[in-house]
């Protein structure tokens, strides 16, 4: 039984002196049992190998959000009037130094990367129709590009008259090389005849399949093939990968904070670089600050609950709790997500999507093709199998063969399916080798996706 | 109602009915409000009650629990029940009328947003006219502007008078502006008209307004009733609106935030979308706003919880809403007695929130004049209530230029009214004017 909210809680403490928080060790790391009461919530008996889809949250900052949503609901007007503004500056000024940012007022918080591409989007939905756009000038988007951003440039860009460049990627893939040649090909060839292209969204990690893009590269392309301005889709990134946004040189960064970076859901940071046209990127949710620049529109939309913009803080600080901080975090993760990745394309005589250096926290690893995953309600199907009777929890992705290109095979045949897997601090062992041995012993009892196949 | 995979089962024992609430349980429920302010605020942030906190904390929990599972099994069917309840509390005819969002600025938003592409799309003219209250809330001027004045439309403010006597003196004004408005053949294509106007607060006669912007030919009409529900009565069908919006967390016990826009069924208006377009776009305004990417959406969850919470009271929530506005009638009469002023406007007009003149000694002479006592109170006194400045006009022998908006919600009691009452009369005791607080 869930230990009921009220005064008698002792984690309730309503002054957010953060005193029920863990001090921070003075010479030792988290220790392994820190970390398993941590993520005690976590269901028991599921090997969850799924931290990119909707991240974790670590008791300790579940307690710390909880102390700052009653610090609202305690005197709701003070804490308005007092507080939020000013500890909403203060995260923002620690993301502007984890990513490297010139200036604070280029990072502004947000719900989550879906509602950074809204924002971007429906900025050009705006120079479209006044004109500053014209109809037929073009937005790039990557084939395997989210899909909350595809219906996002359907709705802003499409329907204000401008047109789509889809650039399509390969996977499996080899190297960064391969992905800076397509990307160069297909961006010269949508804009053949002469169509320009005003703004490119590029994945810095592809969602599905999961690959990180040599982002810097594909933005310096854009700049020579003279795309207006570019926009990093970097959902996965922070807590994954390294981020400089100097470095990558886009003009609009986003990232989840909840996925890689042990934020409650939800929050993002959206990134965007100073320029004239600053000024007149807003927050679709129009509140008070409107015209006072986008971080400050963002920073109040109308009441909400602003707790999980304000645990950053006591977040940077969990970090620092691991060796090396996020970085050796981040490191770890990748080495071991590798290491399984390997143990279990090996176990199943199948392969990795990309090579270890373009995984960053996961891995794509191929699925025997005997499962006949032939479609992607077929890679649902097998999730939900999965889940259901195995209590593993994997996201699987269907690779469509594309005209000319064979692919990865196996002993039996095209590899056509997937599993993205992912190692966050409180996975083990033990979760893929119940992924390996489920995966097993669904091609020794000859199952495929057909036979699960819903009615 | 039960829910699965582990959390508690709401009581559907036809025969037990709810335990009424003790006040000693109500004192409970609201314990970890700050015990030292008089908190006669409501209108602002609403409240919440710590059975509900519970209920969303366990939702909360659920979700972290085993997120992919809740996101496949959980949450649509959830978002649903909480969609049907408030289509049973509004009288709306289908289910698929009522979206939930964040609040009434996100509502406006979406109603804006679609005006925005009509003026696009050449269905309306530049020129052509939205209608607003003078009173209409910040976020929704604002709003206007970004959506409707950028895209060429014509904003035409409603002033209504304030302190006011009587329903007909608002009916009449708006009928006026409606004419004015329309002359030279301009297009009125949207109307916003609040239900519960926030600063000053009043009860406007939704119904009968609605009526007159459908004789005068307005295309569409949006009522922002962000105060309403738990507040007044709501009927979205005998309003007559295309677009209603009201916010759960004011008035009706649910955690910051959440709130519904009802969209009356038509084919003119199924294009609705919501501004953060994710996977369901293009899946009707409720399934879009069902899933905005990932978030916490467990104050959407919890609305079973509240209906059974408010079925403790005497009356339910029509008995709470009752008792809120007759007690705060009688704070409000009980306060202009002992200051020698007057209610902005009669007790009908006020719903579970009343204007009390300010004494006109404390000289309120802006809206930063108004914001500083409201400091003042709040850091010296430790009450916490929302002044509003009203400009006096021309004429005005002695003008009540400030008034107070008084709150009466379950949680409050009758020393909240003593205090601001006798801290005020402090004030006035002591000469303190608005002027001092600049030194």
């Amino acid at each position: 039984m869930d230990p009921p909210a009220g005064p008698e809680d002792p984690r309730a403490a309503s002054n957010g002196d953060n005193s029920h928080v863990p001090k921070k060790p003075k010479l030792s790391f988290i220790t392994d049992s820190q970390i398993l009461e941590e993520f005690a919530h976590h269901q028991p008996g599921i090997a969850r190998i799924n931290n990119g889809s909707f991240g974790s949250c670590p008791a300790s900052i579940i307690a710390a959000q909880k102390s700052w949503q009653l610090r609202f609901l305690r005197q709701p007007d003070d804490f308005f009037f007092n507080h939020l503004q000013r500890q909403i500056i203060h995260s923002r000024s620690i993301i502007k130094d984890l990513i490297n940012a010139d200036h604070v007022d280029e990072v502004s918080i947000v719900d989550n990367a879906t509602t950074a591409a809204a924002i971007v989007l429906q900025h050009v939905g705006w120079a479209f129709a006044e004109g500053r756009f014209q109809k037929g000038d073009a937005v790039v988007m990557l084939h395997c590009a989210f899909q909350a951003v595809k219906k996002s440039i359907e709705a802003y860009v499409t329907r204000a008259g401008g047109s789509v460049i889809v650039v399509h990627l390969p996977f499996p893939v080899n190297s960064n090389e391969e992905i800076i040649a397509e990307f160069r090909k297909g961006l010269a060839r949508g804009r053949a005849n002469g169509k320009k292209v005003r703004l490119a969204i590029i994945d810095h990690i592809t969602s599905m399949p999961c690959v990180v893009i040599p982002a810097r590269e594909l933005v310096k392309i854009c700049r020579e093939e003279g795309v207006e301005r570019v926009f990093v889709d970097a959902a996965h990134a922070i807590g994954n990968v390294h981020i400089d946004v100097k470095e990558i040189g886009a003009d609009f960064y986003v990232s989840n904070l909840h996925k890689w970076f042990f934020c409650p859901p939800s929050v993002a940071f959206l990134y965007c670089r100073k320029s004239p046209l600053s000024h007149d990127l807003h927050h679709p949710v129009v509140s008070h600050e409107y015209g006072n620049g986008l971080a400050i529109e963002s920073a109040w939309i109308g009441t909400r609950d602003y707790s999980s913009q304000l645990v950053i803080p006591e977040v940077f600080e969990f970090t620092n709790r691991f060796e090396g901080g996020l970085e050796g975090i981040r490191k770890r993760n990748h080495d071991k997500v590798v290491e399984m990745g390997q143990m279990l394309a090996k176990a199943w005589g199948t392969n990795l999507g990309s090579p270890p250096e373009m995984c960053p926290s996961m891995a794509m690893v191929g699925l025997p093709s005997r499962l006949g995953i032939l479609s992607d309600d077929d890679a649902l199907n097998l999730r939900s199998h999965l889940r259901d009777h195995f209590g593993v929890e994997v996201p699987i992705y269907y690779q469509m063969p594309r005209d000319g290109h064979i692919g990865a095979t196996d002993g039996d045949g095209c590899v056509t399916g997937y599993a993205r897997i992912s190692h966050q601090v409180y996975n083990t062992l033990d979760d893929y080798v119940r992924l390996r041995d489920a995966i097993t012993q669904l091609v020794h009892d000859g199952v495929t996706c057909k036979m699960l196949q819903r009615e | 109602m039960s829910l699965i995979n582990g959390t508690t089962a709401i009581n559907q024992d036809p025969d037990s009915k709810p335990k009424p609430i003790t006040s000693w349980e109500l004192r409970t429920e609201f314990s970890h409000h700050d015990p030292t302010v008089a908190r006669i605020n409501n209108g602002s942030f609403g409240c919440c009650p710590a059975t509900i906190m519970a209920a969303q904390q366990r939702y909360q929990l659920l979700y972290l629990r085993q997120p992919d599972y809740f996101y496949f099994h959980t949450l649509k069917p959830s978002i649903l029940r909480t969609r049907r309840l408030i289509q049973t509390l509004i009288n709306a005819d289908n289910v698929d009328e009522v979206s939930i969002v964040d609040n009434a600025t996100t509502a406006a938003a979406i109603v804006l947003q679609h005006t925005t592409w009509s003026f696009f799309s050449s269905l309306f003219q530049a020129g052509d006219a939205v209608l607003i209250l003078h009173y209409a809330y910040g976020a929704v001027k604002k709003s206007v502007q970004a959506y409707i004045s950028r895209a060429g439309g014509h904003v035409i403010e409603v002033h209504l008078p304030f302190p006011v006597k009587s329903s007909s003196e608002i009916v009449c004004e708006f009928q006026k502006a409606l004419q004015m408005g329309k002359a030279n053949g301009r297009k009125i294509r949207l109307a916003i008209i609040d239900h519960i106007t926030s600063m000053p607060s009043v009860i406007i006669p939704v119904k009968e307004l609605v009526r007159m912007c459908r004789d005068e030919g307005v295309d569409r009409i949006f009522v922002d009733g962000a105060h309403a529900i738990g507040n007044v009565e709501i009927d979205v069908k005998d309003i007559g609106a295309d677009f209603y919006t009201s916010n759960l967390h004011k008035w009706m016990f649910c955690p910051p935030a959440v709130a519904f826009l009802y969209c009356k069924m038509c084919d003119e208006l199924s294009d609705l979308h919501h501004p953060v377009v994710s996977h369901e776009y293009g899946n009707g305004l409720a399934i879009e706003s069902s899933w905005t990417g990932t978030r916490d959406y467990s104050p959407q969850l919890v609305l079973p919880e509240v209906m059974e919470f408010v079925s403790r009271f005497d009356g339910g929530i029509e008995g709470i809403m009752r008792r809120n506005h007759e007690t705060v009638v009688e704070m409000a009469q009980m306060l202009v007695e002992a200051w020698g002023t007057e209610l902005g406007a009669p007790p009908e007009m006020c719903s579970s929130m009343a204007m009390v003149g300010m004494p006109a000694c404390l000289g309120i002479t802006s809206s930063s004049d108004a914001l500083k006592l409201r400091k003042h109170l709040r850091e010296c006194f430790n009450v916490e209530v929302p002044i509003y400045y009203r400009a006096s006009v021309e004429g005005e022998v002695d003008p009540t230029t400030g008034y107070a908006r008084i709150s009466h919600q379950v949680y409050n009691v009758v020393e909240d009214y003593y205090r601001l009452r006798d801290a005020v009369n402090k004030l006035v005791k002591d000469g303190v004017t608005c002027a001092l607080f600049y030194k």
